[in-house]
């Protein structure tokens, strides 16, 4: 009577082990399955080629973006024969239509201190799109450093060349005719209040004034118009290196800004994350300690 | 299942908690460095935004530190209002233990005002809010203790604030407080000896917290006991350093 119950039993335990064994089977072809999409096998692709005589800054995965969307990664980077590096990158098909054969890779930092990554710079609407092999011209992109030391050494010419102007003694020297000039003719007005009637040698020290007048004025005009020259030219340059670096400067400071953001973001959730909320406790409003003493009152 | 659990994070704290929060913790410190009148304006806006978010825990401990600060700075009247809202208040519901503190501080009121039977009433309102795990049973013995020095019951205030001492080994502030109070009693009792050694005891904690009235307080404890020891040089000094620190106005 016991047997067949025990065979049963059993039956029902191998049928209950392989069911398990199939879902565990299936999960983890599913988890699989998940990883593959995550790592674009799913995806088709054209692979494109850049060279660039060193691989500094380049790395295999780093993504490839195009006007801020992922579109790829870096799938090898080798060296030549010729002592150059041929870097491989893989693009999605989705957006090779997108991607002229006059397009440039430019290897970019996203952030002032952040992962680098080759931004494709759209080429020309009319090219041919790149097809699987082609070449893309490559650049590096300026990081930070590079736009402040660029900025820097333009900068210091015109420091100089504006030391020089304020140093050399035009300015002084215009200044100083003016104020003789002026002082002899405040001299000549008040001589001329003064005696009233002796006009006529009042009228001569007017003339002499205005003749020293007519003549420091041409002096002053050409010291004048040399400064000028001066401040121009140092304008002209100063206009010259706002809009060279005018592109660079808004990106930098937005980078800055969103730099310190998801610091403080990725800080926030550190602080809070499972495995160290225990090392920084959250900040709880306090009450002071009740003070259990009344001073008696003294006799 | 591991890895859902790794990601787990903790309550999500909203900006103006934080704010709140923020400002109590600048209150805290304010108090501590003695800027009692900062310290006010601080607790006020930490208070404000609980009551507008209505933390019930953030309303009761910066009204308790609000009416604390008051009393410091003598403002007897507007403490007790604030405390009176808070045991008072009928639409929220506040944790037993914050009405504990508030019933213990409206006791050390209405003892600075010498109202030693509305003392005793809110002490004892006190200790029923207070539960099993009561963390200012030692405060509360403390002021039974002083309400019993001011009906010269030193046998009595010697008993609560023995108890109060054991109470408190881990609270310096308040184990200072007892051992001040003990040295009173001693004194009452005659034992000179033995308040002096108390006061000096006192003294020590006291100067480690930085609290200059209780420093003031200690030393003319310790003259009081010079003088019933007969030793009026030493008195004249302890008043002096009471005096001189008396002189600086600063709580």
């Amino acid at each position: 009577m016991k047997l067949p119950n025990y065979n049963q039993r059993l039956l029902s335990m191998e049928t209950r082990t392989k069911r398990f064994m199939l879902g565990a089977v299936a999960v983890m072809l599913l988890v699989l399955a998940m990883i593959a999409a995550k790592q674009d096998y799913f995806s088709r692709s054209t692979a494109i080629y850049f060279f660039t005589p060193n691989a500094q800054g380049l790395s295999k995965g780093m993504a490839v973006k195009f006007i801020g969307f992922k579109v790829g990664s870096v799938k090898e980077i080798n060296m030549e024969p010729n002592a150059t590096v041929r870097v491989k990158v893989s693009l999605d098909d989705e957006y090779v239509h997108l991607i002229g054969q006059d397009a440039k890779a430019r290897l970019v930092k996203e952030a002032l201190v952040g992962e680098s990554v080759v931004e494709i710079i759209p080429g020309s609407q009319q090219v041919r799109q790149v097809s699987q092999n082609s070449v893309l011209e490559f650049e590096r992109g300026q990081d930070a450093s590079t736009v402040v030391e660029n900025l820097a050494s333009q900068l210091q010419p015109i420091l100089s060349d504006i030391h020089q102007i304020t140093s050399s003694g035009d300015i002084q020297q215009t200044l100083k005719n003016l104020n003789q000039a002026s002082g002899t003719f405040r001299q000549t007005v008040n001589e001329y209040t003064q005696l009233g009637a002796n006009g006529n040698k009042a009228m001569e020290h007017i003339n002499s004034s205005m003749e020293t007048l007519d003549k420091a004025i041409p002096k002053l005009v050409d010291k004048a118009d040399a400064t000028l020259d001066n401040v121009q030219a140092a304008t002209a340059d100063i206009k010259k290196i706002t809009s060279d670096s005018a592109g660079e400067i808004p990106s930098l400071v937005r980078n800055a800004n969103a730099l310190v953001q998801d610091g403080q973001e990725t800080l926030g959730g550190v602080k809070r994350s499972w495995l160290l909320n225990s090392l920084f406790t959250a900040p709880e409003e306090q009450s002071l300690p009740v003070d259990g003493y009344v001073a008696p009152t003294q006799p | 299942m591991l890895l859902t659990a790794c990601g787990t994070v903790d309550e999500v704290r909203s900006a103006r908690l934080e704010q709140a929060t923020e400002f109590n913790q600048r209150g805290q410190r304010a108090f501590q460095r003695g800027e009692y009148q900062a310290a006010a304006t601080l607790y006020e806006q930490a208070l404000q935004i609980d009551v507008a978010i209505e933390n019930e825990s953030g309303i009761a401990i910066n009204t308790l530190n609000l009416a604390r600060v008051n009393q410091v700075l003598g403002k007897t009247a507007l403490a007790q209002r604030l405390l009176d809202h808070l045991l008072e208040d009928k639409a929220l519901r506040y944790a037993p233990a914050h009405l504990a503190e508030a019933a213990a501080q409206k006791a050390l009121l209405r003892l600075q005002e010498n109202d030693t039977a509305g003392a005793a009433l809110w002490a004892d309102k006190a200790g029923a809010y207070c539960e099993s795990d009561c963390r200012i049973a030692g405060v509360i013995d403390n002021v039974r203790a002083g309400i019993a020095l001011r009906a010269n019951d030193a046998d009595k205030a010697l008993q609560l604030s023995e108890r109060a001492l054991s109470a408190n080994s881990d609270v310096p502030l308040e184990r200072a407080n007892a051992l001040r109070l003990m040295a009173s009693a001693k004194l009452i009792k005659n034992e000179a000896a033995a308040a002096l050694s108390l006061a000096e005891e006192a003294l020590v904690i006291d100067k480690s917290l930085g609290l200059p009235e209780k420093i003031r307080q200690d030393l003319l404890l310790s003259a009081q006991a010079h003088e019933k020891l007969g030793q009026a040089e030493l008195a004249v000094q302890c008043r002096d350093r009471a005096a001189r620190i008396a002189a600086t106005a600063l709580k």
